[in-house]
């Protein structure tokens, strides 16, 4: 699966690399980890569903990461970004829930 | 390319009512769509392209391609940087903790060396002066009149029988009134002052002919240190007439008074053996200004 061979190799290439973040951008990773880990797994539902698309994938991949980045610049600069980030966490934790609900009952027809 | 009207194939079937956005709650939304709504619109167009070209849909479909491995990888370093910046930080900020405890420790146990190295110089000092002094007679007198003086002045601590007095507000005090003023204690002391006392502490703080009881920034105040209520005056002198001679001074009268009528508690126990420290004074002199009349 090659998909997960990407895993991996991203997995070893981050432990090997350990790319350093700059200091500006620091305050968006966690956002952007979670933001990339709701359209990892609403992708693996879409792929269970027999529906999955690369492009689609990919499209929503970086806008979503861009999206969360960017609405937790726009709080930070509005002076809410604490709570912004955790309306952002919130609705993504929603949607990982569910999405990782769904492919539960895909896999073990639970 | 598609047609627009097969690029939207799901406005023709809603068209007749509202899409879901507008008619469910936020979270049932939320719940009910978690996944990308492109995916089905993509493989929906897919479908019917190719229904149009080969008559169904190839199994082929599902696979992913490298660019959705490209992207696993990039996720992947995504989520492997946060964790290594996240345990990064905390490392270096628990490093620094540690650094700055390492310190403070390092400062104490200076501090206490220090002090110990201090103390015994001065008992050298001491001893030193008085092996070196000791054979002139009158250099023997002067000592014992510095040491009377001091006793006196109270430079030296000293140890003797006396009276421990507690003075407190009154219980559940709420306001000035009842409780313990920089005025009351003024007249405790020089009440015991008057009563014969030899030397007195108010909480460890030895007072002198320099010392002043008043009140600062709510507190009262002592050789400028702050003192806590309950007030504790340790006086030397004889503990057998001392709480009478008090109770008959002016001083004594008032607080007898203050007992009485806003519940100030006062209590005088004797005990055989005192230990007062020593204040310290530093005296100011006025100096002759050498550059003649300014």
């Amino acid at each position: 699966m090659i998909a997960i061979i990407g895993l991996v190799v991203g997995v070893v290439l981050g432990l090997v690399l350990t790319p350093d973040v700059p200091l500006s951008l620091e305050p968006y990773l966690p956002i952007a980890v979670v933001a990339a880990l709701d359209a990892v797994f609403g992708a693996f539902r879409a792929f269970l569903d027999g529906i999955f698309d690369d492009k689609v994938f990919v499209v929503s991949f970086i806008s979503n990461v861009l999206i969360a980045a960017m609405i937790v610049f726009l709080g930070d600069k509005l002076g809410v970004g604490a709570q912004l980030s955790t309306g952002v966490v919130v609705v993504l934790g929603i949607r990982i829930f569910a999405n990782v609900a769904a492919i539960r009952r895909h896999l073990f027809h639970a | 390319m598609t047609p627009p009207e097969d690029a939207h194939p799901e406005v023709g079937e809603r068209d007749d009512r509202l899409p879901d956005r507008a008619t469910m709650g936020l979270l049932a939304y939320l719940s009910t769509h978690t996944v990308d709504e492109d995916y089905a619109f993509v493989s929906a167009r897919r479908q019917r392209a190719d229904g149009d070209a080969v008559g169904h849909a190839p199994p082929s479909r599902r696979r992913a391609g490298p660019v959705a491995a490209l992207v696993m990888a990039l996720f992947a370093v995504l989520v492997v940087t946060a964790g290594a910046q996240t345990s990064r930080n905390a490392s270096s900020d628990e490093t620094q903790r540690r650094e700055l405890v390492a310190q403070v420790a390092q400062a104490r146990r200076q501090l206490a060396t220090d002090r110990a190295s201090a103390t015994r110089l001065r008992t050298e000092t001491a001893t030193l002066l008085s092996t070196q002094l000791s054979e002139d007679a009158a250099v023997r007198r002067l000592q014992v009149t510095t040491q009377l003086l001091g006793t006196d002045a109270g430079t030296l601590p000293v140890r003797g029988p006396g009276v421990r007095v507690v003075a407190d507000d009154a219980p559940n005090a709420d306001s000035a009134r009842n409780e313990v003023l920089d005025a009351d204690l003024q007249r405790l002391a020089n009440g015991f002052w008057a009563a014969g006392a030899e030397a007195i502490s108010l909480n460890g703080q030895r007072l002198t002919n320099l010392s002043t009881i008043r009140l600062a920034g709510g507190a009262i105040t002592v050789n400028n240190h702050s003192l806590r209520h309950p007030y504790v005056l340790l006086v030397i002198g004889n503990k057998d007439t001392l709480p009478a001679r008090f109770a008959e001074t002016s001083s004594g009268q008032a607080w007898l008074d203050l007992e009485r009528q806003v519940g100030l508690r006062l209590s005088i126990t004797p005990a055989t053996s005192l230990r007062l420290p020593a204040a310290e004074v530093s005296l100011r002199y006025a100096n002759q200004n050498s550059g003649g009349t300014p």
